[in-house]
């Protein structure tokens, strides 16, 4: 069984974790340079992906990851996961390439060096989702997303807002990532199995899945997760809150990438839900709230990103809702045009922020004349927000009015139709002037404010427009001029239906408009945005009455501090601090355990058999001695007493073993003692006195009763491994003594079985090892002030 | 702490002796009485009597945390290597070669996890003794 076959797509998924490790090595030394290794990284996925998603059959890499579960390593890039993937390299170069240009000369290399590093760490986790074919893999992928992005949001962890934004970000996507996998693990168990596109492709299957008394519960997990991560209503609030990043991870994470990967769950997920009758009932509305709130929410804002990240909110929710309404051949029309114009607004905000040092519109204005190549750009960004012609927006934005108007979900419903098509035009009218209100407010008029101040003062040191950053910038937006204008032609047309996550897809896409319908709404939602536009300061003034209605961020702010309540509450129950209280605690429990073996196991006390017959008189009164040892134990009246009379009785049961012939456990045994004396020694020395009368009488009872269980079941369990009975049947000494020479080339049975047959028991071992030296080092270096 | 010039004599016979030993130990682990588990502990006990005799901070001056990491990694190494070559992970298999003066040689690769064993054992002990003896003394008994 050979590791994952070389292929493009294994390629294309390891150059960015090949990068990621590359930078981390040498990002200390290299910094901003480091850079160029994401650059080559992201071009080469996106040429090795360009290379197999025109390919007819879609390509399989498989590994068999975890047999046993039926988990496997597997990769595949049909059309629509193909176009996730080069979307997801595509701007990922353009990323590269901006974060180049955005100078922080104040940063350390290391630091920048680290960005970088997670930055592709991040892409080749999201390029794993586009590629996953196994949903166990796309989960993992889906939580590697979430921690890189976590890192990349709190980038200025010395801000209390970037860790409070990162902090709620990681919480959101990560507990839904958590539901996501329960619901994935409900599909694996009703379907037999985590391929996906076996199950999409197996009608039994999916019957299975749908017959399933877990479809329902499945179906809102998985929801759970698509949501969250997509910032759905009522989780929408970490998406504003993480633009607290630098502007590069804000383009490429919350513009992009990150927030489309619950999009593109739910495209995957489509084909095993969307028959139910639940789908559009849950999917549509959270979409559609999502969508008008995002739009309403956007237009409030004043500052650029705050602004930018509502209305991709915004797109997100239509996103959904057009899965909801079982369209999904709309999908990569929306996102490729989605991307396109919002990736360059975000880019474009950076630049005036880089420019100006402010995001703040109201202290923004007439920069068309310092930054006139992003004021060329804004223009085309903003129109295909809006959805003016010949940008793509338009064309997208036409085709879906089309598929909305002849939608057969709502047809039954005309009223409910007449209202979802009247909220989208709405919600587009606000997307328009919030587009505006960027436009205008940042590049016309006049320069006002702080930063006007600033600039006649000359105290801001005015940076231009550097090429790295306005570039990507371009090729983004030239890229919606460019498919705009292509859908004059059928070349659009054939690219979004072909690249399409439905089967089949089946979609008008032209720049010139043939029905009258979706130009009627089209044209209504231009004038409905220039009017909300010209009456911004009564919207506005509407808009700060109803206040931030619905809260959900100081709902799940209030959820969190609870949470934290509780989970201080009940540490301070159960991990008192107390050794007495840990030590009755792991008795109690390894007693229980050993009850629990013997019931399962079938075992009663009847299987003891007592002869002595071979009792050996050396061994009986060693015996007695460690009696005796243990008995000084509990009398001495000092630690110190009750510690040298405890390795005394260890002393004495290596003697024990030496009268059995064991050399094995009898070097063990003696080298523990000696070493934990040792230890104890150590110990006792910082100790305070030892007060015997500190226990109450009923304390002392529960002790003794404690302590004498403990003794009985340790007692029950030597009893029966040493009797014949017992032996015969359940003999794993002798399989392994069999097996260890031949198998494992030692004829030392017991270290064969620590370093081979039971290595994995081993590892865990070791590893709490390494763990509690390095806690012990940590706590006494940090109480002594030592770094 | 004390020193005495008596344990210091001692020591420096017993110390390079005892580890010694625990090599011995070690290598003779797979087929008798041994191994890195004890070995470790046995090296441990050459540490701890190299510092009680010579002082803490001689003994400090190497960072034992760090060996443990080395350990894990080296335990942890041993069980991806099979993974990596096309096998299950922790599949060990035993080496064998043949060397022009040598002779014939053979090595199981779980020696490697034994090794890691070891300097875990070894790396953890040496930071608890170093760790808690650097403590103050806190009460008066």
């Amino acid at each position: 069984m050979a590791l994952l076959p070389v292929n493009a797509l294994t390629l294309a998924l390891a150059a960015p974790f090949a990068a990621a490790l590359l930078i981390a090595l040498t990002g200390r030394w290299l910094g901003r340079v480091s850079g160029l290794f994401l650059v080559a990284a992201a071009l080469a996925s996106f040429g090795a992906i360009l290379s197999v998603v025109g390919a007819n059959s879609p390509v399989l890499a498989v590994h068999e990851w975890v047999p046993s579960l039926g988990v496997a390593f597997r990769l595949r890039a049909d059309a629509f996961g193909g176009f996730f993937a080069l979307l997801i390299s595509g701007i990922g170069v353009l990323v590269a390439l901006y974060s180049l240009g955005y100078d922080t000369p104040e940063l350390s290399r290391a630091r920048v060096g680290r960005y970088y590093a997670e930055l592709a760490t991040f892409m080749g986790a999201m390029l794993g989702i586009a590629l996953a074919d196994d949903l166990i893999l796309l989960f993992v992928f889906w939580e590697i997303t979430s921690i890189s992005s976590y890192l990349l949001i709190g980038f200025w962890y010395e801000r209390d807002a970037a860790r409070a934004g990162a902090l709620t970000a990681l919480l959101v996507t990560a507990m839904g990532g958590l539901a996501m996998l329960a619901g994935f693990v409900l599909i694996g168990q009703a379907t037999g199995s985590f391929a996906l596109s076996e199950i999409v492709a197996d009608d039994a299957r999916r019957a299975a899945l749908v017959a399933s008394p877990a479809f329902l519960p499945a179906l809102a997990l998985v929801l759970v997760g698509a949501f969250t991560k997509s910032a759905q209503f009522p989780f929408h609030f970490w998406l504003p809150g993480a633009m607290v990043a630098p502007t590069p991870i804000s383009t490429y994470l919350h513009s992009a990438t990150m927030v489309k990967a619950g999009v593109f769950l739910l495209a995957r997920l489509a084909p095993l839900f969307a028959a139910s009758l639940v789908w559009p009932l849950v999917v549509v509305p959270i979409g559609l709230a999502t969508f008008f709130l995002g739009a309403w929410q956007s237009f409030r804002e004043s500052d650029l990103k705050a602004l930018l990240a509502y209305s991709t909110v915004s797109t997100l929710g239509l996103l959904t809702a057009v899965y909801g309404l079982r369209a999904p051949e709309q999908d990569v029309l929306q996102i490729l045009s989605h991307a396109t114009y919002k990736g360059s607004l975000f880019m474009i905000a950076g630049i005036v922020e880089h420019a100006t040092g402010t995001r703040d519109l109201r202290e923004l204005g007439g920069l068309r004349r310092t930054l006139p190549v992003s004021f060329a750009l804004c223009v085309l960004g903003v129109m295909s927000m809006g959805g003016l012609p010949p940008l793509f927006g338009f064309v997208a934005k036409e085709a879906l009015y089309a598929s909305l108007l002849a939608s057969p979900v709502l047809a039954s419903e005309p009223l409910l139709h007449g209202f979802v098509i009247a909220l989208v035009v709405v919600a587009n009218g606000f997307l328009l002037a919030s587009g505006l209100k960027l436009l205008i407010g940042t590049f016309l008029g006049e320069a006002r404010g702080t930063h006007a101040s600033h600039a006649s003062h000359g105290t801001h040191e005015a940076h231009g427009e550097p090429v790295l950053l306005w570039l990507p910038a371009a090729v983004l937006a030239l890229g919606a001029l460019g498919l705009g204008l292509l859908s004059a032609g059928d070349t659009s047309e054939r690219l979004v239906t072909g690249l399409s996550s439905a089967a089949n897809a089946q979609l008008e896409v032209s720049l010139l408009p043939v029905h009258a319908g979706p130009l009627a709404l089209s044209l209504f939602g231009l004038a409905l945005g220039a009017a909300i536009y010209r009456a911004r300061t009564r919207v506005e003034a509407l808009q700060q009455r109803l206040d931030r209605w619905p809260d959900a961020q100081a709902t799940w702010d209030a959820l969190v501090a609870g949470l934290t309540r509780f989970a201080e509450a009940y540490s301070e129950w159960w991990q008192n601090g107390s050794l007495r209280w840990y030590f009755t605690i792991t008795i109690l429990f390894t007693m229980g355990i050993g009850f629990f073996a013997l019931e399962a196991g079938g075992i009663s006390i009847a299987h003891a058999a007592v002869s002595f017959e071979s009792l050996d008189w050396t061994a009986a009164a060693l015996a007695a001695l460690i009696l005796l040892a243990t008995l000084a134990v509990i009398r001495s009246d000092t630690r110190l007493g009750s510690a040298l009379a405890l390795s005394a009785s260890g002393f004495l049961v290596a003697l024990l073993y030496a009268v059995y012939r064991s050399p094995d456990i009898l070097l063990t045994q003696i080298l523990i003692e000696t070493v934990s004396t040792v230890v104890i020694l150590l110990v006792l020395y910082f100790m305070p006195p030892f007060r015997k009368d500190g226990l109450s009488p009923a304390l002392r009872a529960w002790n003794a009763a404690v302590s004498a269980g403990f003794g009985l079941v340790m007692f029950v369990f030597v009893l029966l491994c040493t009797s014949p009975a017992f032996r015969e049947t359940r003999n794993l000494g002798q399989d392994y003594l069999a097996r260890s020479l031949g198998e494992a080339g030692g004829r030392n049975a017991v270290n064969v079985i620590i370093v081979d047959f039971r290595a994995m028991d081993t590892i865990g071992e070791i590893t709490v090892l390494v763990v509690v030296g390095l806690c012990v080092f940590g706590l006494l270096r940090a109480r002594r002030g030592e770094s | 702490m004390h020193e005495s010039p008596i344990l210091r004599t001692v020591a420096r016979i017993a110390v390079p002796l005892t580890l010694l030993l625990s090599l011995l130990i070690f290598e003779q682990g797979h087929d008798h009485p041994g191994g890195g588990f004890i070995a470790g502990v046995i090296a441990a006990a050459a540490g701890a009597m190299y510092l009680l005799a010579f002082g803490l901070a001689r003994a400090a001056r190497i960072p034992w945390w760090r060996v443990s990491i080395v350990g894990l990694l080296c335990a942890l190494m041993s069980g991806a290597v099979p993974y990596f070559t096309g096998s299950t992970f922790m599949d060990h298999r035993i080496l064998e070669w043949e060397l022009p003066l040598l002779g014939h040689g053979h090595l199981p690769s779980a020696t490697f996890f034994d090794l890691g064993v070891y300097l875990i054992v070894l790396g953890t002990l040496m930071t608890l003794f170093v760790e808690l003896g650097l403590e103050e003394r806190r009460w008066n008994s």
